[in-house]
């Protein structure tokens, strides 16, 4: 019986079409634009519950939070936004604005230039987009070792040698940068603190010692989790322990 | 030349004159001063009361400097020590006689009784250290001590109702922001003098404007209290603003005066006649001056809030009544011309604590801080008056702007309620400025200028298409994914297979023709040579060329339809045949065209063309071995 319930109910969630989610969406962008911030936040998070999400959706919910001075909220959803599309300017931007409303400001271990590169190629394109990448230069690698298997004439198989293997080298180098970031996104291991205040412990356990205080809206990388507890590290390069419930995660 | 020196001898005498003369003057002063002793003396009472005030005086005949005063611990110090000078000169008979005295004051008071001695002052003249004279002081006991001292009969005139002071609120609920007015008023039977209220001053919660003038002394009036007339004066008079709610209590004020108590002399009992005359209290009585404290009544004020219900956003804590009102000089302006707009504010109430209305201002605006004029009258009543917000502004560039209207609300305090007022909107028409007058302030720079940013927001949200889809999908590692990464792969490779097929099968074909050749051109010569036997010349001859076309078509791959007499050597060497071949060939073939119409035995011919046809093709076959 239980069952059939819970097929019913995935049943229904998948009948629920996209386009009844486009009216629920249009339905919270009327509300935000009357300010009635509460309300299109709990549209948009309708959305969410139905089982489909965007960068966009994130985006527009994280808005909502920061007109609602939910802080803590709207960077989480910023940081799902930036997670599904790491390039966009909207999105980093807003994060920056809600991230200097916040009242930890951690001073950010600067990266290394080549990170940093590396970094901001990786964020070109989303994790699908780099699939779509290797995709297409998979398949036009193997045009082109087509061409240069078939082809009689000899510099026309000379240049489709060097193409082809071109194209096997980016083929297989984005196919490794999205799964990178796949995986990266498969892990969760990004958080933000929504406790008003949290102390950070040097282990897990309650007796320990205290190491630092941060508060909501602070973004942690979560490194290990022992029981109830997370081993974290927080931008400057800090790490201590906090309890689970203290965070969510991105 | 000789002329200026003259002169510079006349010059020169007259100097010497006046010389002498300050000489002559200076002499006599020094000498006269040398001429006296120099004497540093002190006086004082020998006896005191205690709490009486007297004068301790230091006196020096001569100029004397760094005076050190004594020690006087036993004796609170009043003021002091204060200097006067005083000096005459006497001239009799040429004889210059000067008197100087310089006198050092202190007032003393006797804390307690006892006898004390004040040591020696110190004073320098031309060097010299001079001592005055140590004394004793005896103190005795206070007033009561002192009037028994007496004939015992005069009695203390002074009491705590001879004078009091009392403090009066004129309202003790106020509103936040409401003026009231608290006075000390001072009630005495007896003369006083040298009032100091000076330690009323400070009003903690409240802003407070001093209402009488530091000299004018309130008038004074006659009042009955408890059947007793009093004199009466206002000392002290503050408008005070409440700036919290809540009870607020007004600490008593101190007020120090010293009052002229009268105490009764001795009386005369020698003369009957005279008794009656000098114990008269006009005669008879002796004027004590003693300073006295006095303290007021403490005052408990519970201030109201202000009714938050009807209480306009604007509202900036005007309490009173107000008028608000604006002027503008001119709308019609060149850019970079100044515009004067001027809000007065007029009006009974916490004016002076009234801020600057808020204005808005276009951005584009060069606006400077108003000039805030206060003409404000504090008397009895309160404060009252008029403040005026004087703004200077300057368009830097031509358009049309508008300022918008100003609100400013206050409450008031007789109708209970929140009056709002609203200044006219200004619509400013700003033409282009004269070239001199903006190449004189921008000296030439160009009109460019950099993006304000007025205000910072996130930005706005995003529109569809929202890209939706179910969450935690990807296409990245998906089926699909998968499936479009394998197709080209099996694309690839059944490309490749098909093509192998092909090619292979192509080569058979070929390969097969090359098998058939030889035994095809055999069966063609057989037939040939049957034909040949039946001397069936044209048979044995389209024979003969079908098998020698045949043969080099199939042995060489090259398309029957490709082959004519004219390009075959140019295929053959194509396929690299060797020339001796090539040339063997079509010398066969002109042969065998040639030998069919050509005279002589047709049989013997034929039987040649056969032979040469044979033997080619061996040649051929050998060849290709």
């Amino acid at each position: 019986m239980k069952n059939i319930i819970l097929i019913l109910f995935l049943f229904a969630s998948v009948v629920v079409s996209a386009n009844d989610n486009q009216m629920l969406i249009d339905e919270a962008n009327k509300k935000y634009n009357e300010a009635s911030y509460q309300e299109a936040a709990d549209l948009y998070t309708k959305v969410l519950m139905n089982g489909f999400e965007s960068s966009k959706l994130y985006y527009n919910l994280g808005n909502s939070y920061f007109k609602l001075k939910d802080m803590a909220s709207a960077i989480l959803y910023y940081e799902k936004a930036k997670k599904l599309s790491p390039g966009n300017e909207d999105v980093l931007f807003n994060l920056k604005i809600a991230n200097n409303n916040i009242v930890d400001k951690i001073e950010i271990v600067p990266e290394l230039f080549y990170i940093r590169w590396w970094n901001s190629l990786t964020h070109f394109f989303t994790v699908d987009q780099w699939g779509v990448v290797s995709l297409i230069s998979f398949f036009l690698a193997l045009a082109f070792a087509l061409t240069f298997l078939l082809v009689g004439i000899v510099w026309i198989k000379k240049s489709s040698f060097w193409l082809g293997i071109l194209f096997m080298v980016l083929a297989i180098s984005s196919y490794s940068l999205a799964n990178e970031r796949f995986s990266l996104f498969k892990k969760d291991h990004e958080a933000i603190v929504f406790t008003p205040t949290v102390t950070v412990k040097s282990s897990p356990s309650d007796k320990s010692i205290d190491l630092f205080v941060i508060h909501s809206g602070t973004k942690v990388q979560i490194t290990d989790n022992v029981g109830d507890w997370f081993e974290i590290k927080i931008a400057n390069g800090s790490v201590g322990w906090i309890l689970k419930n203290e965070i969510k995660k991105i | 030349m000789r002329k200026p020196l003259i002169s510079f001898n006349i010059e020169n005498l007259r100097m010497k004159k006046i010389f002498i003369a300050l000489f002559q003057i200076l002499l006599w002063c020094t000498t006269a001063a040398m001429a006296q002793d120099v004497q540093f003396t002190a006086l004082a009472k020998t006896a005191v009361l205690v709490g009486e005030n007297f004068q301790l005086q230091y006196k020096i005949n001569a100029e004397g400097t760094g005076f050190q005063g004594p020690a006087l611990s036993d004796f609170q110090v009043v003021s002091g020590p204060g200097t006067s000078t005083s000096s005459s000169v006497q001239i009799i008979n040429g004889q210059v006689s000067r008197d100087v005295s310089y006198v050092f004051t202190y007032i003393l008071r006797g804390v307690k009784e006892g006898t004390f001695t004040i040591p020696a002052a110190t004073i320098s003249y031309q060097g010299k250290q001079y001592a005055s004279n140590s004394f004793t002081i005896k103190v005795l006991k206070g007033n009561s001590s002192s009037s028994s001292s007496g004939s015992g009969q005069s009695a203390q005139s002074s009491n705590e109702n001879d004078v009091f002071i009392k403090a009066y609120i004129s309202n003790n609920t106020p509103v936040q922001g409401e003026q009231v007015i608290i006075t000390y008023k001072i009630f005495t039977t007896i003369p006083i003098s040298n009032i100091d209220a000076s330690k009323i001053s400070s009003f903690p919660g409240f802003w407070a404007t001093d209402l009488l003038s530091k000299q004018e002394a309130g008038p004074q009036s006659r009042e009955m209290v408890n059947g007793k007339e009093y004199v009466t004066a206002e000392i002290k008079k503050f408008a005070l603003v409440p700036q919290r709610n809540g009870v607020i209590t007004i600490d008593a004020g101190e007020i120090n005066c010293v009052a002229q108590i009268r105490t009764q002399a001795q009386k005369r009992n020698s003369d009957p006649f005279f008794d009656s005359f000098f114990n008269d209290p006009f005669f008879n009585s002796r004027y004590q001056n003693v300073e006295k404290k006095l303290m007021s009544n403490p005052l408990k004020i519970d201030v109201k809030p202000l009714p938050g219900n009807d209480k306009p956003d604007f509202f900036s804590g005007a309490v009173g009544s107000f008028q608000f009102d604006s002027q503008i000089d001119r709308t019609e302006v060149k850019a970079n011309e100044a515009i004067t707009l001027k809000y007065t504010l007029k009006g009974k109430g916490n004016i002076e604590l009234i801020d600057p209305p808020m204005v808005n201002f276009p951005t584009d605006f060069e606006v400077y801080d108003p000039e805030v004029k206060n003409s404000i009258k504090s008397d009895a009543n309160g404060v009252s008056g008029v403040r005026t917000f004087e703004y200077l502004i300057i368009p830097r560039n031509p358009g049309n702007y508008t300022i918008k209207s100003v609100q400013f609300a206050y409450f008031d305090i007789s109708k209970r309620e929140y009056v709002s007022t609203t200044t006219p909107e200004y619509k400013i028409n700003v033409s282009k400025g004269d070239g001199s007058s903006s190449s004189a302030v921008y000296s030439g720079s160009t009109s460019q200028e950099d993006i304000k940013y007025i205000g910072k927001d996130i930005r706005h949200i995003k529109l569809s298409p929202y890209d939706l889809r179910p969450s935690g999908s990807f296409f990245f590692k998906s089926g699909t994914y998968y499936f479009l990464l394998a197709l080209p792969l099996i694309l690839f490779i059944l490309v490749l297979i098909i093509w192998h097929k092909n090619v292979e099968r192509r080569s058979n074909v070929a390969l097969m023709k090359n098998r058939r050749a030889t035994k095809v051109s055999r069966k063609r010569l057989q037939a040939a040579f049957t034909y040949l036997k039946e001397s069936k010349e044209n048979e044995f001859y389209i024979e003969i060329s079908k098998a020698l076309w045949g043969y080099l078509s199939d042995k060489f791959t090259i398309p029957r339809a490709e082959l004519s007499v004219e390009n075959v050597k140019e295929r053959l060497m194509k396929k690299s045949v060797s020339e001796e071949i090539i040339n063997q060939f079509i010398e066969t073939l002109n042969n065998t065209e040639f030998a069919r119409f050509a005279p002589g035995n047709k049989s013997q011919n034929m039987e040649n063309i056969y032979n040469e046809a044979l033997s080619l093709i061996i040649k051929i076959e050998r060849e290709l071995k």
